[in-house]
């Protein structure tokens, strides 16, 4: 088991980085009812690991008994049926998915089968009616459609089911549906923190820290905790009696970008286009998302860029991201930046070398 | 009207040596002739050949004369039309009781070799070769005895096979298609107990039968023992591979053994069609039977000229008044397809509306006038065929082009060379930056819907290769045809969305147009022509693997702990895979510590497993 799982906190209690939120969310459960929640913030921070800790204290251990199912389901459009299959995982209390990852018939599973999903109402123990939590990974790149009938749901279903909503940026979930539910903001966590965490996690482990080398893997981490303790797991396999200066690996997919980002610089010109459009293939291949590959590729390229380029760079990057979001096939947009950062540069060049 | 006629030969004939020049110069009067239909064909045909000779001819002054002939040629053509009012009457009326309305495909059949419209020497070629295996049957050809014949549609294959082997007396032995089943009947036949049986099963079985038992030294042997010949002309149609394979051994079997000539036709296909690909087929059996020792005849698309002395013929005999230039219009766009172009003819001859022929002869006339500023020299020809392009009439095959012929003509970017200033007076002021030369090539939506091409496969087919056909320098140019790529690429998004409305068929139509559009404003400054092969989109393959790694993430993140996709491909995955190598390098450490003397599939073991590792190393290294 990957360190990451092992010393996840389990309980609200336990949690060290965000333990403020914890006693909030606790308080909030302890009196009876709670309403729906988006979580909200960078990759790392912890938002999964509060929602899961938050699920054992509404319902106890039994909301850890999770079963994976992949159900296909058919759903009446009108004039056709749309057949798709839906990865879920549920416990007796709740059940999660990732409506995205339907693309766009996201609509319908948001429609259809959380509708149906929500229609159930389980008793309780007592007796009483409780009530269901339909936890929503990745609601920020549900469409449109989907987040407008999302809405109704929320609201159609309301007396048996919470939604628990989770994503990276609040800004692309609807003013609608952020206004129905309680917004937790979930920060990175801070240098400090994650070095309280690594630290928690030698000492478990009985390891001997060298002094600075924690401090090391999280300035390097991008204050993502997964990746502090990821790759803090990495170091400790590569080398064990840590020294000092070791050398933290860096993501390779990470390293590939910052080799494109250097072929860019080196020459501009259709065949090099070319030859990047095939190295971003390989990284697309591997499911690295697009907007991160433009996103690291855009700082891989800032680094290296003189200053006064620096602006109309970011315009355009800001510009591609966006048409990328309409578009379909992302590999034409950041294309599109690349061959447009080369256009830039090489008129720089030519203005300043002559 | 009878007092025309020889009139009316001579001019086909003489047209048959000018080509297409300068029909349209003759008066009008003297086209307009009906030919006596009790005539027999085979005296027309030998008088029009007899009477045929070049005629002087000076186009400058055939213009001029044109110019005054339209308003007469017009009343005349009126005229004539009255005339023809009468005429369809007698005729209709005539044929309906004798013998019905026949298609003149099938009544002007050919029946002796002068009347095939196909190339002399290739009927020659086709003729000899059957005499002499029809004429020596014992004689070994080395195996040779079938003879392949390839072609387009409506080159005349079958008609001259037929007209040759009545020739020579030969009887012609065919492979008729047997009637498809229909999906009733199969149901009733299989609740009957009757197996199914595939048309090509019983093709295979046909062919084994006629090898085996030589066919055919058949019912009709007693008499004069006549010549046979095998006519393969209807193959069974194939689907997938596997049917391929048996086919082409079959044939190849066929080949091998006969005893009889063998004649296979094989249809060439336009490349267009290749969507369902029997393109592939055919080519891979006419290889592979050419590669068993069959000798191949291809027939060529069938000139403009005989066509027309065809058409010509048919009109005299049905005494129908048809201008030579509807004639000309239709054997040109036939595109070399007989049979397609005495369609047209009996469709045009059907219903003589005053505007349809009116439209050809004005359009044409209107054309040569607003040629008659420029310099008559100008092949006229051109203008002719410039001419007939522009003709809304509603026959003749339109033109289609293939995908790859379409992205042919937008990436190598062909333009006029002219000069900007010369431009300069008429035309808006543009900035520089913004003009581009004339295009040398059709309106691009016009190619397009000529290439009947998707907006989606366009735009992934011109995205994969017009990198190539940008120079070198150009990256300006780059940058503008992918951000065109990028608009285009929007479009066909909301496409997706949405795929049985009818304003997706619009969406589609302008994103294509724009990528095409787009490709070739964008590139000014294409790269030397040379040869480019064109691509298919690299992007489609990782699509596909795409979507595969990303169910198998999936699985596996569901496996563990619920995290979202991108965290597993950009955090856990990489990690994993880290670590994974790291393990089991240590794991065969290990091992080789621990049991030192190990069994020799161990230590493979072992080797193989290593491998792996430094296999995935790598492929961390490339990702």
């Amino acid at each position: 088991m990957l360190w990451v799982d092992k010393y996840r906190p389990r309980t609200l209690d336990k949690i060290i980085v965000h333990d403020e939120i914890a006693q909030n969310l606790k308080k909030l459960v302890s009196e009876q009812d709670c309403p729906h929640l988006l979580f909200y913030g960078p990759p790392g921070s912890g938002k999964k690991t509060l929602i899961m800790a938050l699920l054992k204290q509404m319902f106890g251990p039994g909301a850890e008994k999770v079963k994976l199912e992949n159900k296909p389901w058919k759903i009446d459009a009108g004039s056709r049926t749309i057949e798709l299959e839906l990865t879920t995982l549920s416990s007796t209390h709740h059940i999660e998915l990732n409506p995205s990852d339907a693309g766009f018939q996201d609509r319908y599973i948001v429609q259809e089968i959380i509708k149906d999903m929500a229609k159930i109402r389980p008793l309780d123990a007592k007796g009483k009616k409780g009530f269901k939590v339909l936890l929503l990974n990745q609601v920020d790149k549900l469409s449109r459609e989907a987040q407008h009938s999302l809405r109704r749901t929320m609201e159609k279903y309301s007396a048996s089911c919470r939604l628990i909503l989770c994503c990276n940026s609040s800004s692309r979930v609807t003013e609608a549906i952020r206004s129905r539910c309680l917004n937790v903001r979930v920060n990175a966590p801070t240098h400090e923190q994650i070095v309280k965490v690594l630290e928690f996690i030698a000492k478990k482990e009985s390891l001997q820290l060298p002094p600075g080398f924690a401090a090391r893997i999280a300035s390097q981490s991008n204050r993502n905790l997964r990746r502090a303790i990821l790759s803090f797991e990495t170091c400790r396999v590569q080398q064990y009696p840590f020294t000092a200066n070791q050398a933290i690996s860096p993501l390779d997919w990470e390293q590939y970008v910052s080799e494109i980002a250097s072929d860019i610089m080196k020459e501009q010109s259709p065949k090099r286009l070319f030859l990047v459009r095939g190295k971003l293939y390989e990284l697309l291949v591997n499911c690295i998302p697009p907007e991160i590959i433009l996103k690291k590729l855009l700082s891989e390229l800032l680094k290296k860029l003189d200053f006064e380029l620096k602006h109309e760079v970011c315009h355009w990057a800001a510009y591609y991201e966006h048409k990328m979001r309409m578009g379909q096939k992302a590999i034409f947009h950041i294309e599109a930046f690349v061959a447009k950062f080369m256009s830039i540069y090489k008129s720089f060049l030519i203005a300043t070398f002559g | 009207m009878r007092k025309r006629r020889p009139a009316v030969v001579l001019l086909s004939s003489s047209e048959e040596e000018e080509g297409e020049e300068n029909e349209p110069l003759k008066p009008r009067s003297s086209r307009s002739a009906i030919a006596p239909r009790k005539r027999s064909r085979a005296g027309a045909s030998r008088k029009a050949s007899s009477v045929s000779h070049p005629k002087p001819r000076r186009s400058s002054r055939g213009v001029k004369a044109v110019k005054i002939k339209i308003d007469s040629g017009l009343a005349d053509f009126c005229e004539g039309l009255e005339d023809f009012h009468m005429a369809p009457e007698n005729t209709l009326s005539g044929l309906q009781s004798k013998e019905g309305i026949q298609l003149w495909v099938d009544k002007y059949k050919p029946h002796t070799l002068e009347e095939l419209a196909v190339h002399k020497k290739k009927v020659e070629e086709v003729k000899k070769w059957i005499e002499d295996r029809v004429k020596a049957p014992k004689e070994d050809f080395g195996g040779n005895r079938t003879l392949l014949i390839t072609g387009k549609t409506g080159v005349g294959k079958s008609a001259a096979i037929h007209v040759i082997a009545s020739q020579i007396g030969a009887v012609l032995c065919e492979w008729t298609t047997p009637t498809p089943t229909l999906w009733q009947e199969h149901m009733h036949n299989s609740n009957l107990g009757l197996r199914y049986m595939s048309k090509l099963d019983e093709f295979e079985n046909f062919v084994e039968k006629s090898r085996k038992y030589s066919l055919l030294h058949m019912p009709n042997s007693e008499g004069s023992r006549k010549p046979v010949i095998l006519l393969i002309d209807d193959l069974p149609t194939i689907n997938g591979r596997a049917a391929l394979v048996r086919l082409t051994k079959c044939l190849t079997a066929l080949t091998h053994s006969t005893q009889v000539a063998t004649i296979v036709l094989l249809t060439e296909y336009c490349k267009t069609e290749s969507a369902d690909s029997p393109t592939h087929h055919y080519e891979e059996l006419e290889s592979s039977l050419c590669r068993v020792g069959a000798s191949k005849v291809t027939f060529n698309p069938i000139t403009v000229n005989s066509i027309k002395r065809t058409l010509f013929k048919i009109c005299q005999q049905e005494g129908h008044d048809v201008t030579a230039d509807l004639i000309n219009y239709i054997a040109k766009s036939s595109g070399g397809d007989i049979r397609h172009a005495i369609t047209s003819l009996q469709y045009c001859c059907l219903r003589p509306e005053k505007c349809f022929s009116w439209q050809v002869s004005a359009c044409i006339s209107s054309k040569l006038e607003s040629n008659d500023s420029t310099p008559v020299s100008i092949s006229s020809k051109k203008e002719g065929e410039d001419a007939y392009d522009a003709l809304p009439l509603s026959i003749g095959r339109d033109e289609t082009l293939t995908l790859y012929h379409a992205l042919g003509k937008f990436l190598h970017n062909k333009r006029e060379i002219t000069d900007q200033s010369a431009l300069g007076s008429d035309t808006i002021l543009l900035k520089d930056s913004f003009l581009r030369n004339p295009l040398k090539m059709d309106a691009p939506e016009k190619i397009l819907s000529q290439a009947n091409a998707q907006g989606r496969s366009i735009t992934d087919f011109l995205h994969e290769n017009v990198l190539d056909f940008i120079s070198d320098e150009a990256i300006d140019d780059a940058w503008l045809v992918i951000s065109y790529l990028c608009e285009a690429d929007c479009l066909l998004a909301n496409v997706v969305c949405s795929t049985y409305l009818q304003t997706d068929g619009i969406a589609q139509s302008i994103a294509s147009s724009i990528a095409a559009r787009g490709v070739l404003f964008g590139n000014s400054h294409p790269s030397p022509s040379r040869w480019h092969t064109i691509r298919g989109p690299k992007l489609w393959q990782i699509e596909q693997s795409m979507g595969l790694n990303k169910n198998q993430m999936q699985k596996e993140s569901f496996q563990r702990y619920p995290y979202n996709s991108s965290e597993v491909s950009t955090e856990y995955r990489p990690r994993m895979k880290w670590l994974s190598s790291q393990t089991s390098h240590d794991a065969v450490a290990q091992q080789n510590q621990v049991l030192y003397p190990m069994k020799a599939d161990d230590h493979t073991d072992s080797v193989s497993s290593d491998g792996l590792t430094e296999e995935s190393e790598d492929e961390i290294e490339d990702c």
